[in-house]
């Protein structure tokens, strides 16, 4: 039996923007035109927000789930008649498997990055030079003492 | 025209050359690009989101508050930080307990964000307060006999109830501002598909890729256009990455937008960068040289 969280809807629909979701008819227009539901039949947001709204979505909430398929281009939200924003509940998806320690490793890895350094590419002394060949400045350090405090 | 220059991460550190070339050829059209200290990464709006909005919103934020204080609007050339500071202004303007929540946040370095400024990306600072007119009369070498096929993205555009940049549907402004350039923009069947940066699952990213660069192949253009670093890695380096799989060559070379306005300026091939590119046409650059 499916473990069904009837509650599950309240978390979302007190994330911004992906508040709209009791909106959704399941008329399916953000599966016609998603990339990539068009190449993995497998992925269907349609689904996903029925998912939510059921109180079904712990089969989302994995480190390999479906909803890394995504790949945020927005074209659901542009379609949806509803104004029901998929692609929010995605991203509020996400944030949850975010919260329980599940990121994807390369995901988890550029975060790390950023939370480190507070770019998501380190700079190199080759990159600086690089610069310093086609006449740019040398990189500064972020002030990360700003960044900490602030989160 | 004066902006604050929102360089991001990805093209100060990866492809310099679309720096150097914009901090060359924009002054030719009237905008001065202010060097403003302090920005960190603008935070980018798949992975650092998907961790957390509310760390993504603030550090956004912080970056916006910065250019507040220098009293400058931001031009950013990469459609990532673009989207992620003009929908971090938007859901502060729209969401004042929000806005309350960041600002509270900024209090701990002494700053507040008031919304008085917006990000803007290059290209529409082209289109819409530079101007296709001033764009031609910076023009000394018309890139005539250029096939060009256009790649838009996806963060330039959605959502565009916030963005307001163009129709996403059937979008204009590159278009707009490649024709005072000379050369020739070819319509192709994949023009508005997505360069799948964010998707997880590598065989749909190089089915993605391999429909895109087909389809400019069918057109016979003698390179792609974009406006966005993410894209162009998914579309230069991941085109060799592709070619490795295929028994076929892709070989369609990938410009960035001011790399070519450059070239129509007077810039040749080499000083605005073409041949750092992994993808790398001969033809072309004899056409562009």
């Amino acid at each position: 039996m499916p473990k069904i969280d009837l509650d599950f809807k309240k978390k979302l629909t007190r994330v911004e923007y992906a508040d709209f979701l009791s909106y959704c008819y399941q008329c399916g227009a953000c599966v016609g035109d998603c990339p990539s539901a068009k190449l993995s039949p497998a992925f269907n947001p349609r689904e996903i927000v029925l998912r939510v709204l059921l109180g079904l979505a712990e089969p989302l909430l994995k480190k390999d789930s479906i909803i890394w398929q995504c790949t945020t281009c927005y074209t659901c939200q542009e379609v949806c008649p509803q104004g029901v924003r998929p692609i929010e509940v995605i991203t509020a998806l996400k944030n949850i498997i975010s919260a329980q320690g599940m990121l994807p490793d390369g995901i988890s890895a550029s975060v790390g990055i950023i939370k480190d350094t507070g770019r998501v590419v380190l700079v190199s002394e080759a990159i600086n030079k690089r610069r310093t060949e086609q006449g740019l400045t040398e990189l500064k350090p972020v002030p990360m003492d700003e960044l900490n405090k602030i989160l | 025209m004066k902006y604050a220059f929102f360089l991001g991460c990805v093209i100060p550190t990866k492809y310099p050359q679309f720096e150097a070339v914009a901090r060359k050829s924009l002054p030719k059209v009237g905008v001065e690009l202010v060097d403003v200290e302090g920005f960190s990464c603008c935070p980018e709006p798949w992975n650092f989101k998907s961790y957390n909005i509310m760390a993504w919103l603030t550090i956004a934020a912080r970056n916006l508050a910065i250019a507040e204080e220098a009293g400058l609007d931001i031009l950013t050339l990469c459609s990532g930080c673009f989207a992620t500071l003009a929908e971090a202004h938007h859901i502060l303007e729209d969401k004042p307990e929000l806005k309350e929540e960041v600002n509270k946040r900024l209090s701990k370095i002494g700053k507040k964000y008031n919304g008085t400024i917006s990000a803007k990306h290059v290209v529409q600072v082209l289109r819409d307060d530079v101007g296709v007119e001033q764009i031609k009369k910076s023009v000394t070498r018309p890139l005539e006999n250029i096939r060009v096929g256009v790649h838009y993205g996806c963060h330039l555009l959605k959502p565009s109830e916030t963005l307001r940049v163009d129709d996403p549907a059937d979008p204009r402004i590159l278009e707009t501002i490649i024709k005072p350039l000379g050369a020739e923009v070819i319509p192709y069947a994949e023009r508005l598909s997505c360069c799948t940066g964010a998707c997880q699952d590598e065989e749909m990213i190089f089915k993605f890729r391999y429909n895109k660069l087909q389809s400019l192949e069918e057109a016979q253009v003698d390179c792609m256009t974009l406006v966005c670093p993410a894209c162009f890695e998914a579309f230069d380096l991941g085109q060799v990455m592709l070619n490795r799989k295929l028994e076929k060559k892709f070989n369609i070379p990938t410009l960035y937008y001011v790399q070519l306005l450059g070239l129509a300026q007077g810039l040749k091939g080499e000083e605005v960068g073409v041949t750092r590119h992994k993808v790398r046409s001969p033809a072309l650059l004899e056409k562009l040289n």
